[in-house]
């Protein structure tokens, strides 16, 4: 479906996105994961034909994105961070008219809408929507012209957990059916949950592409925690792998006496910062804190 | 179909946003000012209002459409959908010449103008033509501020030769000045073969050069520098 090669791209003299080379399947979610301003929303950009002046090749459904014509936007379906609706349109309404855009007869607005919750709000104008409604009704958006491609920039940002999860429920069915889905996200949860693959941007280059499993079992075995009672609690760990060596282990479990047992891996923050050696999110620097916190007082 | 869906969007949106009203009420006004001129400054008055309002209200009004569309980045929404730059543009135009050409009929109908058949397609042509300069400005913008000061050389240019040619204050060279041949066509006269050659040229560049500055703002919504 997608097909990437030595691609670069550059909004002033700096190489903002450099020798990237990757493929994406059909039928595959893959996630672009990275801080703000790595590069992720760029990458997606190019993809979906947005910034064609870029140097190498990426091709998408068998077109090249810098040659793409208008016919180009009928496989693919676009989610934005942002909403993209007319504000003083109600959802219906826009809907009804993001839909006459297309050649391909829409999917039923009513199953959509009452999917993600909205059937009730449907005639009121989506000024009046609140973020996660605008979120939801964006995201439906993108797949009314039931696209074989979808590009989704942070979909579950903004949404409370039950919004969240009926969104990620959403992407897998669309994954059953077929599509192939491009997911920009800083929401590692999200990226270990939904993607079949992942890759690491920073500074516009990928330092790692692999499937989350992979990675997480790359970055060493999974250590098991056990607890126990004696002058006090007590608390000790081993390699998941040397579990039936571990002595103390196995007496506290001849004698009944494990309070609690549980195994940790490496989650892919703690992956993607071991890699790339940044946090994810923006964080207030130790010199910053200070002032920031007298601010907010 | 596209273009349909285009077009009946842009009209709801315009009645949305009290387009249809706001015209209601102005030809109201216009109507009772009309009257209350004397009776042989009527034709030259409603030409002026016809000229100066309807017909340019496209100048004025694509600037706050496409700001408030920006302000909503649908633009971001159709430079990823199938719609074409042409479409786009078409359907802008076409939408609101059809408040132009409505307020027009009215206003030469109430002044006794004679020649609708030329006074309509006049106002459709001088429509036309300032509806594509206001998307030129209005695609190279980001605030309401910058849109005024770029109308106002706009305005100059069309509306002052305009004016001083309906009161017969033109030099033989200049008569064919596509401002001109407008305010000629929205007076009832019948302008010279030159004068609507000259016109339809000006409109052409208008509307390739319009077309352009589309594309440009649906790129720069990717972010690029052009």
């Amino acid at each position: 479906m997608i097909q990437v090669s030595n691609l670069s791209f550059s909004y002033t003299n700096q190489p903002f996105i450099s020798g990237m080379n990757f493929s994406v399947a059909p039928g595959e979610i893959f996630g672009f994961l990275g801080p703000s301003g790595a590069g992720k929303s760029t990458l997606q950009k190019i993809l979906i034909g947005m910034l064609r002046s870029y140097q190498g090749s990426a091709m998408v459904n068998g077109i090249e994105c810098r040659s793409r014509t208008k016919k180009f936007y009928e496989e693919i379906g676009v989610d934005f961070e942002f909403s993209t609706m007319y504000e003083k349109l109600t959802a219906r309404e826009n809907l009804l008219f993001f839909s006459s855009l297309y050649e391909k007869k829409p999917r039923p607005f009513r199953e959509l809408l009452e999917r993600v919750g909205l059937e009730g709000d449907a005639d009121k104008r989506v000024a009046d929507y609140s973020k996660g409604m605008k979120s939801r009704l964006n995201f439906i958006k993108a797949l009314l012209h039931d696209p074989v491609l979808l590009c989704l920039d942070e979909p579950t940002s903004g949404l409370d957990p039950v919004g969240s999860r009926v969104m990620k429920d959403m992407i897998l069915e669309e994954k059953a059916k077929g599509k192939t889905i491009l997911l920009t996200t800083h929401n590692m949860q999200d990226a270990a949950e939904l993607c079949d693959r992942v890759a690491f941007i920073v500074g516009g280059r990928i330092c790692a592409l692999d499937s989350p499993h992979s990675l997480i079992l790359s970055r060493g075995a999974a250590t098991v925690t056990y607890t126990w009672l004696e002058n006090g609690e007590q608390s000790a760990s081993c390699p998941l792998g040397r579990i039936s060596s571990d002595e103390r282990l196995k007496a506290l479990i001849a004698g009944n006496r494990l309070q609690s047992i549980h195994s940790s891996e490496p989650t892919l923050d703690e992956i993607f910062v071991e890699i790339t050696g940044r946090e994810l999110e923006y964080k207030i620097s130790d010199n910053l804190k200070p002032k920031f916190i007298r601010n907010v007082e | 179909m596209r273009l349909k869906g285009l077009f009946l969007s842009d009209m709801r949106f315009q009645a949305k946003y009290g387009f249809y009203f706001l015209y209601a009420f102005l030809t109201v006004i216009y109507i009772a000012v009309l009257f209350a001129l004397p009776e042989t400054w009527r034709e030259k008055a409603a030409a002026i209002f016809i000229f100066s309002d309807p017909a340019a209200m496209g100048l004025f009004f694509m600037g706050a459409i496409v700001l408030l569309e920006k302000s909503q980045h649908t633009p971001c929404a159709l430079a990823v959908s199938p719609v074409r730059a042409g479409e786009y543009l078409a359907a802008k135009v076409g939408s609101l010449t059809v408040i132009s050409l409505a307020v027009a009929a009215v206003l030469a109908l109430a002044a006794g103008v004679g020649n609708l058949h030329i006074v309509l397609p006049g106002t459709v042509l001088s429509s036309a033509v300032f509806s594509l300069l206001g998307m030129i400005a209005a695609t190279k913008i980001a605030s309401l501020n910058q849109f005024i000061l770029w109308t106002i050389p706009i305005e100059t240019a069309c509306f002052v030769p305009a004016v001083l040619h309906l009161f017969g204050v033109t030099p033989a060279w200049f008569r064919h000045y596509p401002a001109n041949v407008c305010m000629d066509m929205i007076s009832g006269r019948i302008p010279s073969a030159a004068g609507i050659l000259a016109a339809a040229a000006v409109t052409a560049v208008l509307l390739l050069y319009s077309r352009k500055c589309v594309l440009k703002m649906w790129d720069s919504m990717g972010g690029s520098k052009i």
